[in-house]
């Protein structure tokens, strides 16, 4: 019963944790834009996070070394600092985006200026850093953060026309749109769904909470009935968007403009639900992406890190996660819209994936490292073509930006 | 010296014809023994032709795994060779020269990273 | 001198353990005794021989001396080289195994490599009200 229990735990916080700023946001956006027409892409990204999730957190249950360590390791010094220079970056951004993200939903909550928000968000989250055990850390802000399940209500009680719905899952461009967009918002979405942070924090995560290779079975139903799950809210969000914001002609600009089909579907209390929703998973993300950022620093320049220690025994790591946190508030105080910082995140985050998910796939052939928990055939060959697809989409990532200017 | 420096440099024969380059440094724990491990004395060198970017793990035989990634870092680091210490008549700044007669030994290692 | 063809000749037998300073030690992380990382292996020190010299047939090996960490990391990306005084050792004697992390034999509390730490540690984390409390 006491593992039941756990599995369903560890399966509602891998759906509860799944979605963040940067999926909230991206998926109303293209679910306003383009309707359902990119729903594929996200169905291609959860397969590639759940691919590379699982496979670092083997090489973290198997070997004990966290991703950015084998980064460093496989690719030597100086790539890896390539690497470290942007993951790091693209995290900050991701902290900043988070941030703002639990600003602006509290914002909608009690009409005090987000900006005012910003401050309490920051401290907030140092604090459950520095005070609160891991576990407890990562089960509350799942589990709250199902409460998005609300974006899957709504939309039944929207009764869209499903047939008309379902008529839009065929990938094509709408004719308000043009093809270059259309490849933007993919990738955008894409980067979302497999933004590397997750995989940082996932494979730094086992080794917090000391994983072997007993636990895998455990992480391997989290993650492939967890994420999945994920998945479809994400894809509830952009339903919503494309129920409600589509044909009024609305494109999302805002958080209030992502969470508006919720209050039209499911009234007061279904706001109620998102808002709620909204915080604990825009915190819950803010937390893992600043774990992320003092995860990668320290384990690129072999600091001593983790939750598990005390404070002081991890020095710099902790000084590492409130300088990104002081950092992503300054940012924020400058008036800098979160959700436009979101968007240029998620694209981001697709240019850097090549160097971080390379790494993990050698080292989970590895013997040394892996015994006999070594990639099989099957994952190899998919891993493969991910890696086909990531690269593809990181070298288009700028040209489609600068042609789409940012997907205007 | 610090063996960064060493990584990376051409590699001649002894009449200044270009082999490679050091792609990696071998060593050998029978040197003087110490409480844990004994010294690590250098065997010799890596020597690569075509590139001296990190085998990324794949100088081991056992290794082939994931196709095709596998087969194309091994590709890079075709004709690459082991020169034994005994056969290095000096290592410059920017060179390392070879004496005349070296051997070109099988740089690869075992599925434990072994000779 | 013409490049050879066909298989190389397999290098002699040896009796002692071979490590290949990319492969098994360069830029893996360096843990102390209690399992504490202390930093990652940024280069390697020989105890020879000296550059641009002539090396007389029959000269002993150079060995290892010692794991490089602190500037040595900056100068090994971007070039350069920083004074042999300010580069961080952990003596190779200090070296208790090589796997995938190398494990050194001492406390990192007393290393040079740890300075920095320590003094973030004292100067600052320490300092904040809960800084030393165990999490678990």
């Amino acid at each position: 019963m006491k593992r039941l229990l756990g599995v369903a735990l560890g399966i509602l916080t891998a759906i509860g944790g799944f979605v963040d700023i940067g999926d909230l946001v991206t998926n109303a956006v293209v679910g306003s834009r383009f309707g359902l027409s990119l729903v594929w892409v996200v169905a291609v990204g959860v397969v590639g996070i759940c691919l590379f999730a699982n496979m670092s957190g083997r090489v973290a249950a198997a070997s004990g070394r966290a991703t950015f360590e084998v980064i460093r390791e496989r690719l030597g010094a100086r790539a890896g600092l390539a690497n470290l220079s942007a993951s790091f970056l693209i995290n900050l951004m991701t902290v900043t985006a988070e941030i703002g993200g639990v600003a602006l939903a509290l914002q909608l909550a009690s009409s005090v200026n987000y900006l005012l928000w910003i401050p309490v968000a920051a401290v907030a989250v140092w604090l459950v850093i520095w005070r609160v055990k891991f576990s407890i850390m990562e089960n509350v802000t799942g589990l709250l953060g199902l409460t998005l399940i609300v974006f899957a209500v709504a939309l039944f009680m929207l009764k869209p026309d499903w047939g008309s719905l379902a008529g839009q899952l065929v990938p094509s461009v709408p004719e308000q749109e043009t093809a270059w967009t259309y490849s933007y918002y993919a990738i955008a979405l894409f980067g979302a769904a497999m933004t590397p942070y997750e995989v940082f924090f996932f494979s730094s995560g086992a080794v917090e909470e000391g994983w072997n290779v007993k636990d895998l079975i455990q992480s391997r139903i989290n993650v492939l009935a967890g994420f999945p799950l994920g998945g479809l809210l994400s894809v509830a969000i952009a339903g919503c968007a494309a129920v409600v914001l589509l044909p009024a002609g609305i494109a999302v600009t805002s958080l209030s403009q992502v969470i508006l089909p919720v209050a039209e579907g499911a009234g007061k209390l279904g706001l109620a639900f998102v808002l709620v929703g909204v915080v604990a998973a825009t915190f819950g993300a803010a937390l893992e992406t600043t774990l992320s950022s003092g995860y990668t620093l320290a384990q690129y320049f072999g600091w001593s890190w983790g939750k598990f220690r005390r404070p002081a025994q991890a020095a710099r790591f902790h000084l590492a996660m409130i300088v990104c946190l002081l950092v992503g508030s300054a940012v924020l105080a400058t008036g800098v819209d979160p959700v436009l910082v979101t968007e240029y995140s998620v694209v981001f985050s697709a240019i850097a994936l090549p160097l971080t998910y390379l790494p993990i796939l050698i080292v989970a052939n590895d013997p040394q490292y892996m015994g006999k928990h070594v990639n099989g055939r099957a994952v190899n060959m998919l891993g493969m073509v991910y890696l086909v697809i990531i690269l593809v989409a990181s070298v288009a990532a700028i040209p489609l930006m600068i042609v789409t200017g940012g997907g205007s | 010296m610090i063996l960064g420096d060493l990584l990376g440099t051409a590699v001649h024969d002894p009449d200044g014809g270009w082999l490679g380059r050091v792609a990696d440094a071998r060593f050998v724990l029978d040197g003087t023994p110490r409480q844990l491990l004994a010294e690590p004395r250098l065997l010799g060198l890596v020597v690569s032709p075509h590139s001296v970017a990190s085998f990324l793990g794949y100088e081991r035989t056992g290794l082939t795994q994931p196709w095709p990634l596998a087969n194309l870092l091994r590709w890079r680091h075709r004709g690459s060779f082991l020169v034994m210490w005994e056969d290095i008549a000096m290592i410059g700044a920017g060179s390392v020269r070879l004496r005349p007669g070296f051997i070109r030994y099988n740089p690869q290692l075992d599925d434990r990273g072994q000779e | 001198m013409t490049p050879s063809k066909g298989p190389l000749a397999p290098a002699p037998h040896l009796a002692g353990r071979t490590l290949d300073a990319q492969l098994h030690l360069m830029d893996r992380q360096v843990l102390d005794h209690d399992g504490v990382p202390v930093t990652t292996v940024d280069d390697l020190e020989l105890s020879g021989p000296a550059v641009d010299e002539e090396i007389p047939p029959g000269t002993p090996a150079p060995v290892l001396t010692a794991l490089l960490t602190g500037p040595v990391l900056g100068t090994r990306i971007f070039g350069g080289r920083p004074p042999s005084a300010r580069l961080i050792r952990i003596p190779w004697k200090d070296v208790a195994a090589v796997d995938v992390v190398l494990t050194l034999g001492v406390s990192g509390e007393n290393l040079d490599a740890g300075w920095v730490e320590r003094w973030i540690r004292d100067k600052i984390i320490a300092r904040i009200p809960g800084g030393r409390r165990d999490p678990r």
